[in-house]
């Protein structure tokens, strides 16, 4: 466990996740989705500084800037048309739709990158076991085998390398074969060792009747309270989604982009929604600084 | 009270009329601390697999097993395993999640346990062990002590009446082992849980044992209280099992006139009673330096290696040369860069800074196929190093690929030499440990190499395998072979290597003959060290020297 967002339960974590994965794919007002990638940014930003946001950067500039300049170029869909491009014309439309598309994935990607801190390992997979108890309990014992797995390799490939056998050196298929018996000898030797995982599990009474799974995340009065927050503000933000708000008709001709107050309304419960992992940490921040 | 009661039991594996266990009866006391010795392939873990239901192995069995008089079969299975608690032998492989909360209370979730119950089972043992701290790690970033508590942890965690361990220590360094012995002690004595112990090193458990049962082919030979199964074995002359003795016990039977079987001593506060006190003036050791311009097969200079950039170093200034014709050894606990300063050597990894030399050649600027051959590698777990399907293929194999000539005759040569002529048709998975460690040197002593490289060869194998190894190497030493050994086993190292070394914290803290080296120290040196200290008899690190050094000798 850790402090601020990292104490909230998975499931609201999820919840919130979700909700946002909604924002960003239902709405496409360019300011709601500008003010989502903000407001992503800085959650991101409030997790870990954004050290990992900071590997993913170089991606995502790139692709956001390759859908907004290819769009317009092979698409001339709309009617307000810009110039001529070789021939092509290239529409505002056209421009303003590759910009909504590049902000909804941006902030999906941003999405996914905090889920990634937030929710990491064991939180996801707990929520799964609800839902899929066997198919998580499977995943569990297979993330197990990947550090097993890759010890066992570099002790072959110790052993291997100095009887001349290498995948480093050689043609393509020697390497190749060098390869696939190293392997070989990984499978056979792991399944051997595997012979007593499966004795251990039977030993500690695996399959000997219904398995209740340890719960290890609490649902606290707090956890409680932000999750009806985040419910409410959902519910409205989703209502006025499906009445309309906060999209644009982009194709055939572009609509009006002014704001009406219900939109405003709409957006301001979006936002509750996105920014909810800073209120956590700011009120953890206060409590900290200003409590007697 | 009778906890198990083995009435007449055999066992055969199928499609084989040898018997595994020969008619064997033995009872295990409520609250008994009972250890089993005996050379590999004895049948003590079969043995102890059958008193554990779920992993009685498919074969014939005949006689019949009782758990609190009633026959074992007859209980209901989710009792039988919150009874018996299993330990296997090694750390890893009985890990079964990727978390240690997750793992510990997966007995717990098997049976059904409500979340309450397993979280006041987990505060109280969590508490017991102290280790709060591991809770939220994952068991590969764990140490092999570490993750055989751990083990220990999530068995007891369903509340056993009796704990089974089959070698529990046997991957374990000296200090780690130590310390699961110690846990086993206090939970014995403190909560009275029966517990039977299958071990080779049994040195120490002499001591903490209640009754001993020492196995041969399949039958119990030798079965008491710890002394007056030593009395008896020295009775019979059973020299088969002197190995499994404590030293001291030994050195007592063969040097005291009139050996009373009640005085034994069986620690080294008791050996150190009897020999008698003397105080002696301990003088600082000053390892002489050999300084002689010898010939280096293998030279490290300054060598610092970590495994990712921000990672601490492994190895820090690390510096080893050893001369050609000598066997090196070195020393260390876990987690002191042995096996990284080994495989640098090995060139399986690049140094950040300094040099490695082999042969006064730079091994960076050298291709793989250069120096094919020339050394070898005995891996920690041999069976890594086949590939083919028999052990003769292998040797086959290799022949071609060194592009060896007369490849058939030297192989003959060397299975004789080993003693495996047998197996060579035999597939390496199907031959015993020490088998394939045989096996895989003769391999690898097929292309005459000027340099052998071990990594942890004692690990697992019984006190006679052990010294049939080591006279091994000793004449492979002898024969002009250059050997750099990585070991924790003190007493191995003590007994066969002419140089030795200890590591400590990425560098080589101390080198010099095994007597300046571990003579004086408390934990890093063999129990009969630390028992002849400061006596009348002379200082001594084994058996042998004991036997060579001490004045007088009366047979008894």
């Amino acid at each position: 466990m850790g402090n601020g967002i990292q104490a909230i339960h998975p499931f609201v974590m999820f919840f919130y996740y979700m909700c946002l994965g909604f924002f960003a794919m239902f709405f496409n007002h360019p300011i709601f989705l500008l003010a989502g990638c903000l407001a992503l940014i800085a959650v991101n930003l409030s997790h870990d500084g954004g050290q990992a946001m900071k590997q993913w950067a170089p991606l995502m500039v790139t692709m956001t800037a390759l859908i907004i300049v290819i769009n317009p170029l092979i698409n001339s869909r709309g009617m307000h048309v810009w110039f001529d491009f070789f021939g092509k014309q290239v529409t505002f439309e056209a421009m303003l739709y590759g910009v909504v598309t590049a902000m909804s994935l941006l902030m999906i990607l941003l999405l996914f990158v905090s889920l990634n801190s937030v929710l990491n390992g064991n939180k996801l997979l707990y929520i799964f076991a609800r839902i899929l108890p066997r198919t998580a309990f499977l995943i569990m014992m297979s993330i197990r085998f990947v550090p097993l797995l890759k010890r066992r390799l570099t002790e072959i490939q110790d052993v291997q390398r100095l009887k001349g056998m290498t995948m480093t050196q050689g043609t393509l298929s020697e390497r190749a074969k060098s390869g696939m018996s190293m392997l070989q000898v990984l499978l056979s030797w792991s399944l051997e060792e595997a012979v007593e995982t499966a004795d251990s599990m039977k030993a500690r009474g695996y399959g000997s009747g219904t398995r209740r799974p340890y719960i290890p995340y609490r649902m606290t009065k707090s956890d409680r309270r932000w999750l009806s927050y985040l419910l409410v503000a959902f519910v409205m933000c989703g209502t006025g989604g499906f009445m309309g708000y906060g999209k644009i008709v982009i194709y055939p001709e572009l609509g009006l982009l002014h704001l009406s107050s219900l939109d405003w309304f709409v957006f301001a419960c979006g936002m509750a929604v996105a920014l909810f992992p800073l209120f956590v940490e700011g009120r953890e921040q206060l409590k900290w600084n200003y409590s007697i | 009270m009778e906890l198990f009661n083995l009435n007449h039991v055999s066992f055969s594996f199928p499609n084989t009329d040898q018997h595994v266990l020969k008619d064997i009866s033995l009872s295990v006391n409520e609250g008994e601390f009972l250890v089993m010795g005996g050379a590999s392939g004895s049948g003590k873990t079969t043995l102890l697999k059958l008193l554990k239901r779920e992993l009685t192995p498919t074969g014939k069995l005949e006689g019949e097993i009782f758990y609190k008089g009633k026959s074992i079969s007859e209980w209901e299975e989710r009792q039988m395993v919150k009874q018996v608690g299993y330990v296997f032998q090694d750390p890893d492989n009985q890990i079964i999640m990727d978390e240690v909360m997750q793992e510990i209370v997966f007995g717990l979730e098997n049976l059904g346990y409500s979340t309450f119950e397993m979280r006041k089972r987990v505060a109280e043992m969590v508490h017991f062990f102290g280790v709060e701290d591991l809770l939220n790690a994952k068991p590969s970033e764990l140490s092999g002590g570490q993750k055989q508590l751990l083990n220990l942890l999530s068995v007891l965690l369903m509340k056993p009446r009796v704990l089974l361990l089959d070698e529990p220590t046997s991957q374990l360094d000296p200090v780690a082992a130590k310390e699961l012995v110690l846990m086993l002690e206090r939970l014995n004595k403190e909560t009275g849980m029966t517990i039977v112990l299958v071990e080779h090193r049994l040195e120490e458990l002499y001591a903490v044992a209640d009754r001993i049962v020492l196995m041969e082919s399949g039958e119990v030979r030798y079965e008491g209280d710890s002394r007056q199964v030593i009395g008896e074995l020295y009775a019979d002359r059973a020299t088969q099992f002197f190995p499994y003795l404590p030293t001291f016990a030994r050195l007592y039977m063969e040097f005291e006139q009139k050996p009373i079987i009640a005085a034994i001593p069986l620690t080294v506060k008791e050996c150190k009673q009897w020999i008698g006190r003397e105080e002696r003036e301990t003088m600082p050791v000053e390892a002489q330096s050999n300084q002689l311009k010898e010939q280096w097969i293998l030279e490290m200079n300054d060598v610092f290696f970590q495994y990712q950039k921000k990672a601490p170093f492994v190895l820090k200034r690390f510096t080893l040369r050893i001369p050609k014709g000598q066997f090196f050894a070195m020393v260390g606990g876990n987690g002191s860069g042995k096996t990284t300063a080994l495989r640098a050597s090995l060139g399986s990894i690049k140094p950040q800074r300094g040099k490695v030399r082999l042969n006064g050649q730079d091994m960076k600027k050298m291709k793989d196929s250069e120096w094919l051959g020339k050394i070898a590698y005995l891996p920690q777990n041999p069976r890594t190093y086949f590939v083919q399907q028999t052990i003769e293929e292998e040797m086959q194999n290799v022949g071609e690929r060194l592009k060896l000539s007369n490849v058939t005759e030297r192989m003959h040569h060397l299975l004789e030499a080993f003693g495996i002529s047998h197996l060579r048709t035999r597939h390496p998975y199907d031959c015993s440990g020490g088998e394939v460690q045989k096996a895989a040197l003769a391999c690898i002593l097929l292309g005459e190499p000027e340099m052998l490289f071990i990594d942890e060869p004692t690990k697992g194998m019984d006190p006679v395998s052990k010294q049939h190894l080591g006279e091994l190497l000793y004449s492979l030493q002898q024969s002009g072979l250059t050997i750099f050994m990585v070991t924790h086993d003190i007493g191995f190292a003590a007994s066969y290597a002419e140089r030795c070394a200890m590591m400590f914290d990425g560098e080589i803290a101390a080198d010099g003959t095994p007597d300046e080296l571990f003579k004086g120290n408390y934990f890093y040196t063999t129990a009969i060290n630390r028992a002849t200290r400061e006596t009348k008899q002379p200082e001594v690190l084994t058996y042998e020297e004991a036997v060579a050094t001490w004045a007088v000798r009366e047979s008894i």
